[in-house]
Protein backbone atom coordinates (compact mmCIF):
# COMPACT_ATOMS: atom_id res chain seq x y z
CA UNK A 1 0.00 0.00 0.00
CA UNK A 2 1.56 3.22 -1.05
CA UNK A 3 -1.19 5.61 -0.07
CA UNK A 4 -0.67 7.07 3.37
CA UNK A 5 -4.36 7.88 3.69
CA UNK A 6 -5.17 4.18 3.91
CA UNK A 7 -6.71 1.86 1.40
CA UNK A 8 -9.44 4.28 0.40
CA UNK A 9 -6.80 6.71 -0.71
CA UNK A 10 -8.79 9.93 -0.53
CA UNK A 11 -12.10 8.47 -1.68
CA UNK A 12 -13.79 9.17 1.60
CA UNK A 13 -15.64 12.13 0.15
CA UNK A 14 -17.78 9.68 -1.81
CA UNK A 15 -18.01 7.19 1.04
CA UNK A 16 -20.15 8.54 3.86
CA UNK A 17 -19.01 7.89 7.42
CA UNK A 18 -20.10 4.34 8.27
CA UNK A 19 -22.35 5.58 11.07
CA UNK A 20 -24.67 7.28 8.55
CA UNK A 21 -25.88 4.39 6.38
CA UNK A 22 -25.65 1.93 9.26
CA UNK A 23 -27.91 3.95 11.56
CA UNK A 24 -30.60 3.76 8.87
CA UNK A 25 -30.02 0.04 8.24
CA UNK A 26 -29.97 -0.94 11.92
CA UNK A 27 -33.15 1.05 12.56
CA UNK A 28 -34.75 -0.75 9.62
CA UNK A 29 -33.77 -4.10 11.14
CA UNK A 30 -35.29 -3.09 14.50
CA UNK A 31 -38.52 -1.77 12.91
CA UNK A 32 -38.73 -5.06 11.02
CA UNK A 33 -39.20 -6.90 14.34
CA UNK A 34 -41.74 -4.36 15.58
CA UNK A 35 -43.76 -4.56 12.35
CA UNK A 36 -44.27 -8.34 12.64
CA UNK A 37 -44.88 -8.17 16.41
CA UNK A 38 -47.54 -5.47 16.05
CA UNK A 39 -49.13 -7.41 13.18
CA UNK A 40 -49.45 -10.32 15.63
CA UNK A 41 -51.32 -8.04 18.03
CA UNK A 42 -53.80 -7.11 15.31
CA UNK A 43 -53.98 -10.55 13.71
CA UNK A 44 -57.79 -10.76 14.04
CA UNK A 45 -58.20 -7.56 11.99
CA UNK A 46 -55.77 -8.38 9.17
CA UNK A 47 -58.05 -10.31 6.77
CA UNK A 48 -60.82 -7.74 6.81
CA UNK A 49 -58.57 -4.68 7.00
CA UNK A 50 -59.74 -1.78 4.88
CA UNK A 51 -58.23 1.19 6.71
CA UNK A 52 -58.71 2.96 10.03
CA UNK A 53 -56.47 3.23 13.08
CA UNK A 54 -55.39 0.18 15.08
CA UNK A 55 -52.51 -2.29 15.19
CA UNK A 56 -52.75 -3.23 11.50
CA UNK A 57 -52.29 0.38 10.38
CA UNK A 58 -49.42 0.71 12.88
CA UNK A 59 -47.78 -2.49 11.56
CA UNK A 60 -48.11 -1.25 7.97
CA UNK A 61 -46.32 2.02 8.82
CA UNK A 62 -43.65 0.29 10.88
CA UNK A 63 -42.92 -1.71 7.72
CA UNK A 64 -43.28 1.04 5.12
CA UNK A 65 -41.65 3.93 6.95
CA UNK A 66 -39.62 1.96 9.46
CA UNK A 67 -38.15 -0.72 7.24
CA UNK A 68 -38.60 0.38 3.64
CA UNK A 69 -37.99 4.13 3.91
CA UNK A 70 -35.10 3.76 6.34
CA UNK A 71 -33.43 1.23 4.02
CA UNK A 72 -34.13 3.23 0.88
CA UNK A 73 -32.97 6.51 2.40
CA UNK A 74 -29.79 4.99 3.86
CA UNK A 75 -28.98 3.34 0.53
CA UNK A 76 -29.83 6.46 -1.48
CA UNK A 77 -27.50 8.66 0.58
CA UNK A 78 -24.69 6.22 -0.18
CA UNK A 79 -25.50 5.29 -3.79
CA UNK A 80 -26.79 8.43 -5.49
CA UNK A 81 -23.38 10.15 -5.19
CA UNK A 82 -22.04 7.19 -7.23
CA UNK A 83 -24.79 7.65 -9.81
CA UNK A 84 -24.37 11.41 -10.06
CA UNK A 85 -20.58 11.43 -9.71
CA UNK A 86 -20.93 14.13 -7.05
CA UNK A 87 -20.36 13.78 -3.31
CA UNK A 88 -23.13 15.00 -0.97
CA UNK A 89 -22.56 18.69 -0.35
CA UNK A 90 -22.80 18.29 3.45
CA UNK A 91 -23.63 15.50 5.86
CA UNK A 92 -25.37 17.32 8.72
CA UNK A 93 -28.80 17.38 6.98
CA UNK A 94 -28.34 13.66 6.35
CA UNK A 95 -27.80 12.99 10.06
CA UNK A 96 -30.56 15.40 11.05
CA UNK A 97 -33.09 13.74 8.73
CA UNK A 98 -32.52 10.50 10.65
CA UNK A 99 -33.22 12.21 13.98
CA UNK A 100 -36.56 13.47 12.65
CA UNK A 101 -37.50 10.14 11.10
CA UNK A 102 -36.66 7.82 14.00
CA UNK A 103 -38.82 9.38 16.74
CA UNK A 104 -41.40 10.39 14.13
CA UNK A 105 -41.97 6.82 12.99
CA UNK A 106 -42.18 5.56 16.59
CA UNK A 107 -44.70 8.24 17.58
CA UNK A 108 -46.73 7.83 14.40
CA UNK A 109 -46.98 4.05 14.77
CA UNK A 110 -47.78 4.33 18.49
CA UNK A 111 -50.49 6.88 17.76
CA UNK A 112 -51.93 4.79 14.94
CA UNK A 113 -51.96 1.66 17.09
CA UNK A 114 -53.86 3.39 19.89
CA UNK A 115 -55.82 5.81 17.71
CA UNK A 116 -54.32 8.82 19.55
CA UNK A 117 -54.43 11.94 17.39
CA UNK A 118 -51.74 13.87 19.25
CA UNK A 119 -49.11 11.15 18.80
CA UNK A 120 -50.16 10.51 15.21
CA UNK A 121 -50.00 14.19 14.30
CA UNK A 122 -46.69 14.84 16.07
CA UNK A 123 -45.20 11.71 14.51
CA UNK A 124 -46.53 12.61 11.06
CA UNK A 125 -45.01 16.11 11.24
CA UNK A 126 -41.61 14.76 12.34
CA UNK A 127 -41.64 12.09 9.62
CA UNK A 128 -42.63 14.64 6.99
CA UNK A 129 -39.80 16.98 8.04
CA UNK A 130 -37.34 14.06 7.85
CA UNK A 131 -38.62 13.04 4.41
CA UNK A 132 -38.51 16.61 3.11
CA UNK A 133 -34.91 16.94 4.34
CA UNK A 134 -34.06 13.75 2.49
CA UNK A 135 -35.80 15.14 -0.61
CA UNK A 136 -33.74 18.36 -0.41
CA UNK A 137 -30.45 16.50 0.02
CA UNK A 138 -31.26 14.23 -2.91
CA UNK A 139 -32.52 17.06 -5.11
CA UNK A 140 -29.30 18.96 -4.39
CA UNK A 141 -27.21 15.97 -5.38
CA UNK A 142 -29.30 15.05 -8.44
CA UNK A 143 -29.28 18.64 -9.73
CA UNK A 144 -25.45 18.55 -9.83
CA UNK A 145 -25.42 15.17 -11.62
CA UNK A 146 -22.41 14.65 -13.85
CA UNK A 147 -22.54 10.88 -13.99
CA UNK A 148 -23.17 8.73 -17.00
CA UNK A 149 -26.38 7.24 -15.62
CA UNK A 150 -29.12 9.78 -16.36
CA UNK A 151 -31.81 7.12 -16.30
CA UNK A 152 -31.03 6.22 -12.67
CA UNK A 153 -30.99 9.91 -11.73
CA UNK A 154 -34.36 10.36 -13.49
CA UNK A 155 -35.82 7.51 -11.41
CA UNK A 156 -34.54 9.42 -8.35
CA UNK A 157 -36.32 12.62 -9.44
CA UNK A 158 -39.58 10.72 -10.10
CA UNK A 159 -39.32 9.04 -6.69
CA UNK A 160 -39.00 12.46 -5.06
CA UNK A 161 -42.20 13.62 -6.79
CA UNK A 162 -43.97 10.51 -5.47
CA UNK A 163 -42.52 11.23 -2.01
CA UNK A 164 -43.99 14.73 -1.94
CA UNK A 165 -47.37 13.31 -3.02
CA UNK A 166 -47.52 10.46 -0.51
CA UNK A 167 -46.21 12.61 2.35
CA UNK A 168 -48.74 15.37 1.62
CA UNK A 169 -51.58 12.86 1.36
CA UNK A 170 -50.38 11.17 4.54
CA UNK A 171 -50.51 14.41 6.51
CA UNK A 172 -54.00 15.17 5.20
CA UNK A 173 -55.22 11.68 6.09
CA UNK A 174 -53.85 11.94 9.64
CA UNK A 175 -55.64 15.25 10.25
CA UNK A 176 -58.77 13.87 8.63
CA UNK A 177 -59.03 11.27 11.41
CA UNK A 178 -59.74 14.16 13.79
CA UNK A 179 -61.26 16.88 11.63
CA UNK A 180 -63.02 14.86 8.93
CA UNK A 181 -62.56 17.30 6.04
CA UNK A 182 -61.79 14.82 3.24
CA UNK A 183 -64.68 13.75 1.01
CA UNK A 184 -63.19 10.34 0.22
CA UNK A 185 -60.80 9.25 2.98
CA UNK A 186 -60.50 5.62 1.87
CA UNK A 187 -59.92 6.51 -1.80
CA UNK A 188 -57.14 8.92 -0.86
CA UNK A 189 -55.70 6.36 1.57
CA UNK A 190 -55.37 3.91 -1.34
CA UNK A 191 -53.72 6.60 -3.48
CA UNK A 192 -51.35 7.38 -0.57
CA UNK A 193 -50.41 3.68 -0.32
CA UNK A 194 -49.85 3.30 -4.06
CA UNK A 195 -47.75 6.49 -4.25
CA UNK A 196 -45.64 5.38 -1.27
CA UNK A 197 -45.14 1.76 -2.36
CA UNK A 198 -45.16 1.70 -6.16
CA UNK A 199 -44.29 5.40 -6.48
CA UNK A 200 -41.55 6.30 -4.02
CA UNK A 201 -40.26 2.82 -3.18
CA UNK A 202 -40.95 1.27 -6.59
CA UNK A 203 -39.13 4.02 -8.48
CA UNK A 204 -36.15 3.90 -6.12
CA UNK A 205 -36.02 0.11 -6.35
CA UNK A 206 -36.38 0.24 -10.15
CA UNK A 207 -33.73 2.92 -10.55
CA UNK A 208 -31.13 1.77 -8.02
CA UNK A 209 -31.49 -1.85 -9.21
CA UNK A 210 -30.08 -0.72 -12.58
CA UNK A 211 -26.76 -0.09 -10.83
CA UNK A 212 -26.98 -2.35 -7.75
CA UNK A 213 -27.91 -5.65 -9.37
CA UNK A 214 -25.13 -5.51 -12.04
CA UNK A 215 -22.73 -4.53 -9.23
CA UNK A 216 -23.84 -7.42 -7.03
CA UNK A 217 -23.75 -10.07 -9.77
CA UNK A 218 -20.71 -8.49 -11.48
CA UNK A 219 -21.79 -7.82 -14.99
CA UNK A 220 -21.75 -4.94 -17.45
CA UNK A 221 -24.00 -1.94 -16.83
CA UNK A 222 -27.44 -2.29 -18.33
CA UNK A 223 -28.21 -0.11 -21.33
CA UNK A 224 -30.08 3.13 -20.72
CA UNK A 225 -32.94 2.55 -23.18
CA UNK A 226 -34.85 -0.23 -21.33
CA UNK A 227 -34.46 1.84 -18.17
CA UNK A 228 -36.16 4.82 -19.84
CA UNK A 229 -38.98 2.54 -21.07
CA UNK A 230 -39.34 1.21 -17.52
CA UNK A 231 -39.53 4.74 -16.11
CA UNK A 232 -42.05 5.95 -18.71
CA UNK A 233 -44.32 2.96 -18.13
CA UNK A 234 -44.10 3.30 -14.35
CA UNK A 235 -44.99 6.98 -14.65
CA UNK A 236 -47.93 6.12 -16.92
CA UNK A 237 -49.20 3.51 -14.43
CA UNK A 238 -48.99 5.95 -11.51
CA UNK A 239 -50.63 8.82 -13.43
CA UNK A 240 -53.47 6.55 -14.66
CA UNK A 241 -54.06 5.23 -11.16
CA UNK A 242 -54.09 8.76 -9.71
CA UNK A 243 -56.55 10.08 -12.31
CA UNK A 244 -58.74 6.99 -11.98
CA UNK A 245 -59.04 7.56 -8.24
CA UNK A 246 -59.22 11.35 -8.09
CA UNK A 247 -61.65 11.75 -11.00
CA UNK A 248 -63.50 8.48 -10.45
CA UNK A 249 -62.75 6.92 -13.83
CA UNK A 250 -62.39 3.23 -12.86
CA UNK A 251 -61.63 2.13 -16.44
CA UNK A 252 -58.25 3.90 -16.20
CA UNK A 253 -57.31 1.45 -13.44
CA UNK A 254 -57.08 -1.21 -16.17
CA UNK A 255 -54.50 0.88 -17.99
CA UNK A 256 -52.63 1.35 -14.68
CA UNK A 257 -52.57 -2.43 -14.05
CA UNK A 258 -51.49 -3.15 -17.63
CA UNK A 259 -48.74 -0.48 -17.57
CA UNK A 260 -47.67 -1.76 -14.15
CA UNK A 261 -47.37 -5.31 -15.46
CA UNK A 262 -45.32 -4.23 -18.50
CA UNK A 263 -43.12 -2.07 -16.23
CA UNK A 264 -42.51 -5.07 -13.96
CA UNK A 265 -41.82 -7.26 -17.03
CA UNK A 266 -39.30 -4.75 -18.40
CA UNK A 267 -37.60 -4.51 -15.00
CA UNK A 268 -37.42 -8.26 -14.47
CA UNK A 269 -36.16 -8.81 -18.03
CA UNK A 270 -33.27 -6.44 -17.37
CA UNK A 271 -32.49 -8.04 -14.02
CA UNK A 272 -32.53 -11.54 -15.53
CA UNK A 273 -30.28 -10.32 -18.34
CA UNK A 274 -27.80 -9.01 -15.78
CA UNK A 275 -27.92 -12.26 -13.86
CA UNK A 276 -27.45 -14.38 -16.97
CA UNK A 277 -24.13 -12.61 -17.68
CA UNK A 278 -22.94 -12.76 -14.06
CA UNK A 279 -19.22 -13.20 -13.37
CA UNK A 280 -19.98 -14.30 -9.82
CA UNK A 281 -20.15 -18.05 -9.46
CA UNK A 282 -22.31 -18.11 -6.34
CA UNK A 283 -24.97 -15.47 -5.78
CA UNK A 284 -26.02 -16.86 -2.40
CA UNK A 285 -29.07 -16.56 -0.22
CA UNK A 286 -29.63 -12.88 -0.86
CA UNK A 287 -30.45 -13.62 -4.48
CA UNK A 288 -32.99 -16.26 -3.53
CA UNK A 289 -34.83 -13.46 -1.74
CA UNK A 290 -34.28 -10.94 -4.53
CA UNK A 291 -35.44 -13.34 -7.25
CA UNK A 292 -38.47 -14.38 -5.18
CA UNK A 293 -39.40 -10.72 -4.77
CA UNK A 294 -39.64 -10.37 -8.55
CA UNK A 295 -42.21 -13.18 -8.65
CA UNK A 296 -44.09 -11.61 -5.75
CA UNK A 297 -44.18 -8.27 -7.60
CA UNK A 298 -45.96 -9.95 -10.52
CA UNK A 299 -48.30 -11.77 -8.11
CA UNK A 300 -49.17 -8.42 -6.47
CA UNK A 301 -50.08 -6.87 -9.81
CA UNK A 302 -52.13 -9.92 -10.79
CA UNK A 303 -54.08 -9.65 -7.52
CA UNK A 304 -54.60 -5.95 -8.36
CA UNK A 305 -56.03 -7.01 -11.73
CA UNK A 306 -58.26 -9.58 -10.04
CA UNK A 307 -59.64 -6.88 -7.71
CA UNK A 308 -60.24 -4.60 -10.69
CA UNK A 309 -62.06 -7.41 -12.52
CA UNK A 310 -64.23 -8.04 -9.47
CA UNK A 311 -63.34 -11.73 -9.31
CA UNK A 312 -64.27 -13.37 -6.01
CA UNK A 313 -61.03 -13.88 -4.06
CA UNK A 314 -61.78 -13.66 -0.33
CA UNK A 315 -60.27 -10.59 1.33
CA UNK A 316 -58.51 -9.59 -1.88
CA UNK A 317 -57.66 -6.00 -0.79
CA UNK A 318 -55.83 -7.24 2.32
CA UNK A 319 -54.10 -9.93 0.26
CA UNK A 320 -53.01 -7.29 -2.27
CA UNK A 321 -51.56 -5.09 0.46
CA UNK A 322 -49.76 -7.99 2.10
CA UNK A 323 -48.31 -9.28 -1.19
CA UNK A 324 -47.16 -5.76 -2.06
CA UNK A 325 -45.55 -4.85 1.25
CA UNK A 326 -44.39 -8.09 2.88
CA UNK A 327 -44.16 -10.06 -0.37
CA UNK A 328 -42.43 -7.82 -2.89
CA UNK A 329 -40.82 -4.96 -0.98
CA UNK A 330 -39.82 -6.61 2.30
CA UNK A 331 -38.42 -9.67 0.51
CA UNK A 332 -36.43 -7.52 -1.93
CA UNK A 333 -35.07 -5.12 0.67
CA UNK A 334 -33.94 -7.78 3.14
CA UNK A 335 -32.19 -9.49 0.22
CA UNK A 336 -30.43 -6.25 -0.74
CA UNK A 337 -29.56 -5.33 2.85
CA UNK A 338 -27.77 -8.62 3.45
CA UNK A 339 -25.48 -7.85 0.51
CA UNK A 340 -25.01 -4.15 0.98
CA UNK A 341 -24.25 -4.16 4.73
CA UNK A 342 -21.17 -6.43 4.62
CA UNK A 343 -20.03 -4.69 1.42
CA UNK A 344 -20.12 -1.23 3.01
CA UNK A 345 -18.67 -2.51 6.28
CA UNK A 346 -15.80 -4.13 4.41
CA UNK A 347 -14.87 -0.77 2.89
CA UNK A 348 -14.90 0.94 6.28
CA UNK A 349 -13.33 -1.85 8.33
CA UNK A 350 -9.70 -1.98 7.33
CA UNK A 351 -7.92 -4.61 9.36
CA UNK A 352 -4.43 -4.61 10.91
CA UNK A 353 -2.89 -4.72 7.43
CA UNK A 354 -4.70 -1.57 6.31
CA UNK A 355 -6.63 -3.70 3.81
CA UNK A 356 -10.43 -3.95 3.88
CA UNK A 357 -11.85 -6.81 5.90
CA UNK A 358 -13.07 -9.64 3.73
CA UNK A 359 -16.82 -9.54 3.16
CA UNK A 360 -16.93 -13.26 3.91
CA UNK A 361 -15.50 -12.54 7.39
CA UNK A 362 -18.35 -10.16 8.12
CA UNK A 363 -21.23 -12.49 7.26
CA UNK A 364 -22.67 -15.16 9.53
CA UNK A 365 -24.82 -17.49 7.44
CA UNK A 366 -26.99 -19.08 10.16
CA UNK A 367 -29.09 -16.02 11.06
CA UNK A 368 -29.63 -15.35 7.37
CA UNK A 369 -30.85 -18.91 6.80
CA UNK A 370 -33.21 -18.63 9.79
CA UNK A 371 -34.47 -15.32 8.42
CA UNK A 372 -35.09 -16.72 4.93
CA UNK A 373 -37.00 -19.80 6.12
CA UNK A 374 -39.02 -17.80 8.65
CA UNK A 375 -39.77 -15.03 6.16
CA UNK A 376 -41.10 -17.38 3.49
CA UNK A 377 -43.10 -19.32 6.11
CA UNK A 378 -44.56 -16.01 7.32
CA UNK A 379 -45.58 -15.03 3.79
CA UNK A 380 -47.31 -18.38 3.22
CA UNK A 381 -49.05 -18.47 6.62
CA UNK A 382 -50.29 -14.88 6.68
CA UNK A 383 -51.32 -15.11 3.01
CA UNK A 384 -53.32 -18.28 3.75
CA UNK A 385 -54.72 -16.70 6.93
CA UNK A 386 -56.03 -13.74 4.90
CA UNK A 387 -57.66 -15.87 2.20
CA UNK A 388 -59.16 -18.37 4.68
CA UNK A 389 -59.95 -15.65 7.23
CA UNK A 390 -58.19 -17.64 9.97
CA UNK A 391 -56.67 -15.50 12.70
CA UNK A 392 -54.53 -18.36 14.02
CA UNK A 393 -52.70 -18.64 10.68
CA UNK A 394 -52.02 -14.89 10.67
CA UNK A 395 -50.72 -15.18 14.24
CA UNK A 396 -48.46 -18.11 13.36
CA UNK A 397 -47.19 -16.20 10.33
CA UNK A 398 -46.51 -13.09 12.42
CA UNK A 399 -44.58 -15.20 14.97
CA UNK A 400 -42.55 -16.72 12.14
CA UNK A 401 -41.93 -13.24 10.69
CA UNK A 402 -40.81 -11.99 14.12
CA UNK A 403 -38.36 -14.89 14.49
CA UNK A 404 -36.98 -14.12 11.03
CA UNK A 405 -36.69 -10.43 11.86
CA UNK A 406 -34.84 -11.21 15.12
CA UNK A 407 -32.40 -13.40 13.17
CA UNK A 408 -31.94 -10.60 10.65
CA UNK A 409 -31.15 -8.14 13.43
CA UNK A 410 -28.57 -10.61 14.79
CA UNK A 411 -26.92 -10.67 11.34
CA UNK A 412 -26.95 -6.86 11.14
CA UNK A 413 -25.57 -6.42 14.66
CA UNK A 414 -22.79 -8.89 13.94
CA UNK A 415 -21.72 -6.84 10.90
CA UNK A 416 -21.79 -3.60 12.89
CA UNK A 417 -19.95 -5.06 15.91
CA UNK A 418 -17.17 -6.42 13.68
CA UNK A 419 -16.94 -3.06 11.94
CA UNK A 420 -16.67 -1.24 15.28
CA UNK A 421 -14.10 -3.70 16.61
CA UNK A 422 -12.01 -3.20 13.49
CA UNK A 423 -12.25 0.60 13.68
CA UNK A 424 -11.38 0.51 17.40
CA UNK A 425 -8.38 -1.74 16.60
CA UNK A 426 -7.16 0.78 14.02
CA UNK A 427 -7.49 3.64 16.49
CA UNK A 428 -5.49 1.65 19.07
CA UNK A 429 -2.75 0.93 16.51
CA UNK A 430 -2.55 4.63 15.54
CA UNK A 431 -2.40 5.67 19.21
CA UNK A 432 0.34 3.10 19.86
CA UNK A 433 2.36 4.40 16.89
CA UNK A 434 2.02 8.01 18.07
CA UNK A 435 3.14 7.08 21.57
CA UNK A 436 6.18 5.10 20.38
CA UNK A 437 7.15 7.93 18.00
CA UNK A 438 6.95 10.43 20.92
CA UNK A 439 9.00 8.08 23.09
CA UNK A 440 11.74 7.90 20.41
CA UNK A 441 11.91 11.71 20.25
CA UNK B 1 -20.56 -14.93 -18.48
CA UNK B 2 -18.96 -11.96 -20.25
CA UNK B 3 -16.94 -12.81 -23.37
CA UNK B 4 -15.38 -9.41 -23.96
CA UNK B 5 -14.82 -6.99 -21.09
CA UNK B 6 -15.78 -3.32 -21.23
CA UNK B 7 -13.01 -0.74 -21.73
CA UNK B 8 -9.62 -0.98 -23.44
CA UNK B 9 -6.64 -3.18 -22.60
CA UNK B 10 -3.11 -3.76 -23.90
CA UNK B 11 0.02 -5.47 -22.69
CA UNK B 12 3.59 -4.12 -22.69
CA UNK B 13 6.78 -4.55 -20.68
CA UNK B 14 5.17 -3.00 -17.60
CA UNK B 15 2.33 -5.51 -17.55
CA UNK B 16 -1.33 -5.57 -18.59
CA UNK B 17 -2.94 -2.14 -18.88
CA UNK B 18 -6.72 -1.82 -18.39
CA UNK B 19 -8.24 1.56 -19.20
CA UNK B 20 -11.77 1.98 -17.80
CA UNK B 21 -12.06 5.76 -18.12
CA UNK B 22 -15.39 6.91 -19.56
CA UNK B 23 -17.28 3.78 -18.49
CA UNK B 24 -20.49 3.79 -16.40
CA UNK B 25 -20.52 2.03 -13.03
CA UNK B 26 -20.12 -0.89 -12.48
CA UNK B 27 -18.24 -1.40 -15.77
CA UNK B 28 -14.81 -0.26 -14.47
CA UNK B 29 -15.01 -2.82 -11.65
CA UNK B 30 -16.28 -5.53 -14.00
CA UNK B 31 -13.54 -4.84 -16.57
CA UNK B 32 -10.73 -5.03 -14.00
CA UNK B 33 -12.07 -8.15 -12.28
CA UNK B 34 -12.61 -9.83 -15.68
CA UNK B 35 -8.93 -9.41 -16.53
CA UNK B 36 -7.79 -10.54 -13.08
CA UNK B 37 -9.84 -13.72 -13.43
CA UNK B 38 -8.22 -14.78 -16.70
CA UNK B 39 -6.19 -17.99 -16.27
CA UNK B 40 -2.57 -17.33 -15.35
CA UNK B 41 -2.99 -13.62 -14.66
CA UNK B 42 -0.83 -12.66 -11.69
CA UNK B 43 -0.12 -9.02 -12.55
CA UNK B 44 1.14 -6.45 -12.58
CA UNK B 45 -2.11 -5.07 -13.94
CA UNK B 46 -2.14 -1.31 -14.36
CA UNK B 47 -5.70 0.02 -14.11
CA UNK B 48 -6.76 3.51 -15.20
CA UNK B 49 -9.95 4.92 -13.70
CA UNK B 50 -11.76 8.23 -13.38
CA UNK B 51 -12.32 7.92 -9.65
CA UNK B 52 -10.92 6.04 -6.71
CA UNK B 53 -12.67 2.67 -7.04
CA UNK B 54 -14.11 2.36 -3.54
CA UNK B 55 -16.44 -0.49 -4.50
CA UNK B 56 -13.70 -2.48 -6.23
CA UNK B 57 -11.35 -2.74 -3.26
CA UNK B 58 -13.36 -5.25 -1.16
CA UNK B 59 -13.64 -7.45 -4.27
CA UNK B 60 -9.86 -7.30 -4.79
CA UNK B 61 -9.26 -8.22 -1.15
CA UNK B 62 -11.72 -11.13 -1.45
CA UNK B 63 -9.79 -12.45 -4.47
CA UNK B 64 -6.36 -12.08 -2.86
CA UNK B 65 -5.06 -9.17 -4.95
CA UNK B 66 -3.12 -6.26 -3.49
CA UNK B 67 -2.93 -2.78 -4.95
CA UNK B 68 -0.92 0.41 -4.98
CA UNK B 69 -2.70 3.64 -5.84
CA UNK B 70 0.10 5.37 -7.75
CA UNK B 71 -1.96 8.34 -8.88
CA UNK B 72 -5.06 9.59 -7.11
CA UNK B 73 -5.86 12.60 -9.33
CA UNK B 74 -9.61 12.73 -10.12
CA UNK B 75 -10.03 11.78 -13.78
CA UNK B 76 -6.68 9.98 -13.89
CA UNK B 77 -6.56 7.49 -11.03
CA UNK B 78 -3.95 4.76 -11.56
CA UNK B 79 -3.71 1.49 -9.66
CA UNK B 80 -1.10 -1.26 -9.90
CA UNK B 81 -2.51 -4.65 -8.99
CA UNK B 82 -0.59 -7.81 -8.11
CA UNK B 83 -1.79 -11.23 -7.01
CA UNK B 84 -0.73 -11.99 -3.44
CA UNK B 85 1.83 -14.75 -3.31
Amino acid sequence: MSMAAGFLGGAKDRLLPASIPFRFFLSAAAFHILAWAVLFMGADQVAGFSGGTGPVLAAIHLATLGVFSMTAIGASYQLFPVVTGRALARTWPVRLSFWFLLPGIILLAYGMGLGTSLFMQTGAVLVTVGLVMFAFVMAGNLSRAAGSMPVVAAHGWAALVALIMFAGLGLALIWDFEVGFLADHSGLAILHMIMASFGFMGLLVGGLSLILIPMFVLTRSLGNRPGWVQLALAGLALVCFSIANLMEIPALNWLAVLAGLITAGTYIWQMRKAQAASMRKRLGLSFILIRSSWGLLILTLVIGGVIQAGLPIPNAPALFGFALLAGWLLTFLTGVLQRIMPFLASMHASGMSGLPMLMSELVVETPLKIHAYSHFAALALVGAGIVLDMTVLVQLGAVSGTIGALAFLAFALNVVLKLRASQQGNRDIKRGKRQSSRARK
Amino acid sequence: MINTPPGKSWRDGEGLHVDTRGLSPPDPMVAILWHLEQPGEQGPVIAYLERNPIYLLPELAERGWKWDITDNTPGAVRLILRAEK
